[in-house]
């Protein structure tokens, strides 16, 4: 880690604190903030031998983040002279485990939730403000997303740890070709060099199917961007029934004729990164991994696309992230120590590192990375940070609920969608997620 | 099972007037009997009850909830995926279990009408029972991808389509093809068990239809059918068991989607448990199965008895 | 039986290639299982309609993906779980379930009809149902995160089936037997041990395959009981950490599918002639 703290000087925001003293550890240990400085001063607070500390979290898609995370998870240990387990499972299992641990009381001592689950499960969560705003103090105040899914009622039910965004990525070569110059700005235009690419042999791709991350990112900003949501402000009354949310149906319903290609019902988020490194998709909307997997191994693809903002609708530009936030479980018997593990690798010294090894894959929690070089380095890469201040929480207008995650678990946004496509009428299609909605929010 | 049933004030009649002999008897079915109730009401029974409660309360994941009632039930009724889910759980299990039935009795009578090879076919035509769910599915899932599909590729040389064929992604087609998913792993089970029990009718009954007359298929609806029926009972009954239960194969290749095309009860009921939490709407929705499975499967047991009794009896 | 007379092409028509087809379809799955775990990346991801899709065969086979499987995941570790967890829930459900099966079929006491009903009707009790709940009892036991988690719950589907089977196993062998012996002097439980079990052994056997394979096979109580990574079995291994949401994964997604389908296919390839005529017995019963 030594090499990159050199680096960071310029961009360095934050004092170095070395006020402890020897008398500041034993209490330090309490107070966390100054944990990375007892761990520097190599005197960490004495764990019983043979303590364990599991965390799960999800198998990232840029594996030069985990095997750094993993390296720092052991200097953790060997630091505090106690082992740390790092599991990683794919995604939609996530949730799964989560509620059986609860249910079981034993298991990880801290799991890396997505989204809003930190509202859903919050009676199996710790009380983790100290950290978060430790963190946010430090780090100049997360952003609005981050904190809408991990601060729950009065406290934080879990540590912000990313945003993931998704924007659309697209083939810059087939475009020229097509006679564009520049990636479209709206809906509407998008669906006309969509026609164009897709006539050309080289539809638009879009996953349509149950799965956690990509069919979100298309469909909730979508609606949102056509003026329709979930619910009103009050987080009772369900909104969702307008003109806008039908137009955004149709116009999606319109736009899989013309231009996506129909294989999309049944992906999942893996389908359209391979299908965009295999050619047969021209655009998509996605997170940078296909990027970087390009860039490893389809080199020619990487070279050929580049990455463009959401398109607008009359209601503006809109994104669905998946948050990632650390949540340490109530029934862990090393909850101290999971808040210490959480506030060493949430500390700038060593997220640096790991979110310049993610390449901004992910975006930062808080704001003060929002100048990292790491973001103009390749530009390529810069639409993904700016997305963040358009980015809107699940169940808007309401505030952040168990509901809102009850209703994109149960994908009645994306079915909505889906279920247009596959050929009932938009009107209907609406109809059916309103009455959805209307149970998840009237109950 | 062919014991006849009685009721509990019998039952304790017997027990009065029972002899020494008797109750030795009994203590002794009670010793045996012992290992597998502490097993099935420890892990089952209790769980069952706890679950049957969690069902009428509002519990949600991390509390305990305040019971509602018949709320749960009431809610599911009214919910459109619950209703699609049971829709698709009852077509899925019935066009399954017929068409393994269909394909599993045509090899069945195959491979009895064949020479050699008989040891060797049968057993690498087990290896889809045999082979783990996840494992096999998610070869199907790769060769159904719409992007990469092996089954397409095939069609499209043979000239058979000429557009790909979306199989995961119409709601019509993609519940056909997670059964067809199904009948592929599950015929090898029933071909095998019918051809063992073809193999137990003895040719002079063929050979006496002959005779008067009867061609091939006349001979299998008079001759076969009807003494293959306690066999095909049997396998029938295993398959709708766990066809109706059916939950991997789903999980694995669509999630339930696109727009709950093929989500079945169980995988449904899983979602609303463990992924909205709702731990009490969830048990709600397993236990919806249940009576229908039981009525199901207390139908068939009582025909199987009814058959029996009504066959000869081999053995004792 | 002579269902199919007459000339040769007839036995063509109507026996060889049916068969030949049914078979090739049935097996194909795993062949493909075998040809992507062994395909290099850069030829899997050409999409069908392509000219250069050659699905059939690699002419550049690679290794890589089992190196994978052995080098980044703990793949060999949960080969081992399964291994164990399946072969001590078979042992424990056989030993209930050729009890109770004995009882039931062979005693005759006041409810057994009733009880062999009730007991083959746990087996019908949702999964999905009983997790949580049997989560609960998984933490009131302490068995979390141990491997007993799993060996103590499978029995609750194994034992209604071992039992069901050998009941009807056991009516098939003649009371005869056992009353000779008793009159030879041997106790009920000696003429149980030593006379009915090894005549039933073909039924136990194929009980015990049974119980196995349906062991290994078993997902939902493997992802949600077990929580730490060395602890998973093949079936959720192979789905929790090989499947990467974003990236490509199905060399090693097929390469871990194929190894974790061996053993019992190995097993089977053994007892496949027991399973067939077990399961005559138990269906004539």
């Amino acid at each position: 880690m030594g090499t990159n703290r050199k680096r960071s000087t310029r961009w360095d925001l934050m004092p170095r604190r070395r006020f402890l003293t020897g008398a500041a550890v034993a209490a330090g240990a309490a107070t966390l903030s100054g944990l990375p400085e007892i761990v520097r001063a190599g005197q960490a607070p004495a764990y019983p031998k043979g303590t364990k500390l599991h965390l799960l979290t999800r198998i990232n898609f840029i594996p030069a983040g985990d095997t750094l995370f993993i390296q720092q998870a052991e200097e953790f240990g060997k630091q505090m002279g106690v082992e740390v387990q790092i599991e990683r499972i794919g995604e939609n299992d996530i949730t799964t485990r989560s509620t059986a641990a609860i249910v079981a009381q034993n298991g990880p001592d801290i799991i890396m939730m997505q989204n809003n689950f930190p509202h859903l499960l919050a009676n199996g969560c710790a009380d983790v403000s100290d950290v978060a705003e430790a963190i946010g103090k430090e780090q100049g105040a997360y952003w609005d997303l981050s904190r809408a899914n991990a601060f729950v009622g009065k406290q934080w039910l879990a540590v912000p740890y990313g945003v993931l965004s998704n924007t659309m990525n697209y083939r810059e070569d087939w475009l020229k070709e097509a006679g564009f110059s520049k990636f479209p700005d709206t809906y509407e235009e998008l669906r006309v060099v969509g026609k164009k690419l897709k006539s050309m042999g080289h539809p638009v791709g879009q996953c349509f199917g149950h799965s956690v991350n990509d069919p979100n990112s298309w469909c909730y900003p979508f609606m949102w961007a056509y003026g329709g949501f979930e619910v009103e402000k009050d987080g009772k009354k369900v909104a969702i029934d307008k003109k806008g949310t039908l137009e955004a149906i149709k116009l999606n319903t319109a736009m899989w004729k013309d231009c996506f290609d129909e294989g999309g019902l049944s992906w999942d988020d893996a389908s359209n990164n391979r299908a965009f490194l295999a050619g047969s998709i021209s655009v998509t909307n996605n997170g940078a991994s296909i990027y970087f997997v390009g860039k490893e191994k389809f080199p020619d693809v990487a070279k050929a696309m580049n990455h463009a903002p959401n398109p607008r609708g009359p209601a503006g530009r809109f994104y669905h992230m998946a948050t990632h936030s650390s949540a340490v479980m109530k029934y862990s018997k090393n909850q101290k120590l999971a808040k210490e593990f959480i506030r060493w690798y949430m500390d700038k010294k060593q997220y640096e590192p790991w979110f310049v090894a993610m390449s901004s894959y992910m975006i930062p929690p808080t704001k003060v990375w929002f100048d990292h070089p790491a973001w103009t380095k390749d530009p390529k890469l810069t639409p993904f940070r700016d997305s963040i201040k358009d980015a809107r929480h699940l169940g808007y207008a309401g505030p952040p609920s168990a509901k809102a995650s009850e209703a994109l678990a149960k994908y009645i946004i994306v079915d909505m969608f889906a279920k247009a496509i596959q050929g009932t009428s938009p009107e209907e299609s609406l109809a059916w997620a309103n009455g959805q909605l209307k149970q998840i929010y009237g109950a | 099972m062919v014991e006849p049933r009685s009721g509990l004030g019998a039952a304790f009649a017997r027990l009065r007037s029972a002899s020494a002999t008797e109750r030795r008897e009994w203590r002794f079915a009670f010793v045996l009997l012992l290992p597998a109730m502490i097993m099935i009401g420890t892990f089952v029974a209790y769980p069952f009850v706890r679950g049957i409660w969690l069902s009428l309360s509002d519990t949600v994941v991390g509390s305990e909830g305040q019971f509602v009632g018949l709320h749960n039930f009431e809610k599911l009724w009214n919910d459109s995926i619950f209703r699609r889910a049971a829709q698709n759980t009852v077509f899925y299990t019935a066009a399954a279990t017929i068409l393994k039935l269909a394909v599993g009795m045509v090899v069945a009578l195959m491979l009895n009408n064949l020479m050699g090879f008989k040891r060797i076919l049968r057993a690498s035509m087990l290896l889809p029972w045999i082979v783990p769910t996840v494992l096999s599915t998610l070869a199907w899932k790769w060769m159904l991808d719409p992007t990469f599909s092996i089954v397409n590729w095939v069609l499209f040389q043979l000239g058979l389509i000429r557009f790909r064929v979306d199989w995961l992604g119409g709601p019509v087609m993609a519940l056909w093809s997670v059964i067809l998913v199904n009948v592929w792993r599950g015929t090898p089970f029933f071909a095998i068990t019918l051809l063992a029990g073809l193999q137990t009718i003895s040719p002079e009954v063929y050979e006496a239809a002959s005779i008067d007359g009867a061609n091939a298929w006349q001979r299998f609806w008079t001759v076969t059918w009807p003494l293959l029926m306690p066999v095909t009972m049997v396998v029938m009954l295993f398959s709708v068991i766990q066809t109706f239960a059916d939950f991997q194969l789903v999980y694995i290749l669509t999630g339930g989607g696109p727009a709950n095309s093929t989500h079945l009860l169980a995988t449904y009921a899983y979602q609303i448990g463990v992924a909205t939490g709702k731990l009490g709407e969830g048990a709600a929705g397993s236990l919806a199965m249940f009576p229908v499975l039981f009525l199901i499967v207390l139908f068939q047991l009582w025909y199987i008895r009814r058959t029996d009794s009504g066959s000869p009896k081999r053995g004792a | 039986m002579a269902m199919v007379a007459g000339g040769r092409w007839k036995r063509w028509v109507c026996l060889y290639l049916p068969l030949g087809a049914f078979v090739v379809i049935t097996l194909f799955p795993f062949y493909y299982m075998a040809v992507t775990s062994v395909r290099p990346d850069r030829e899997m991801y050409i999409p069908w309609n392509r000219a250069n899709f050659a699905p059939f065969w690699t002419l550049k086979p690679t290794l890589e993906h089992f190196a994978y499987l052995f080098r980044e995941t703990l793949f060999v570790r949960w080969l081992l779980n399964t291994m164990i967890i399946s072969t001590l829930s078979t042992a424990i459900s056989l030993f209930c379930g050729l009890l109770a099966a004995y009882a039931l079929a062979r005693l005759r006491f006041p409810m057994g009809g009733t009880l062999g009903t009730s007991i083959f009707v746990t087996y019908l009790v949702p999964q999905t149902l009983l997790f949580i709940p049997l989560g609960e009892v998984i933490r009131n036991f302490h068995l979390g995160d141990s491997l007993w988690a799993l060996i103590l719950t499978y029995p609750t589907f194994l034992i209604p089936f071992c039992t069901w089977l050998m009941m009807g196993y056991f009516r098939t062998i003649p009371k005869e037997l056992e009353e000779c012996a008793q009159i030879d002097g041997a106790t009920r439980i000696q003429a149980m041990i030593r006379i009915v079990f090894p005549v039933a052994m073909p039924g136990i056997l194929s009980a015990a395959i049974f119980a196995f394979t349906h062991a290994w096979n078993e997902f939902i109580y493997a992802l949600v009981f077990l929580s730490s990574a060395t602890q998973k079995t093949v079936p959720v291994g192979v789905v929790s950490e090989l499947v990467r949401g974003d990236t490509f994964f199905w060399g090693p997604l097929m390469a871990g599918a194929l190894l974790g389908s061996i053993p019992v296919a190995f097993i089977y390839s053994f007892f496949v002639e027991n399973y067939v005529s077990a399961m005559t017995g138990a269906v004539k019963g």
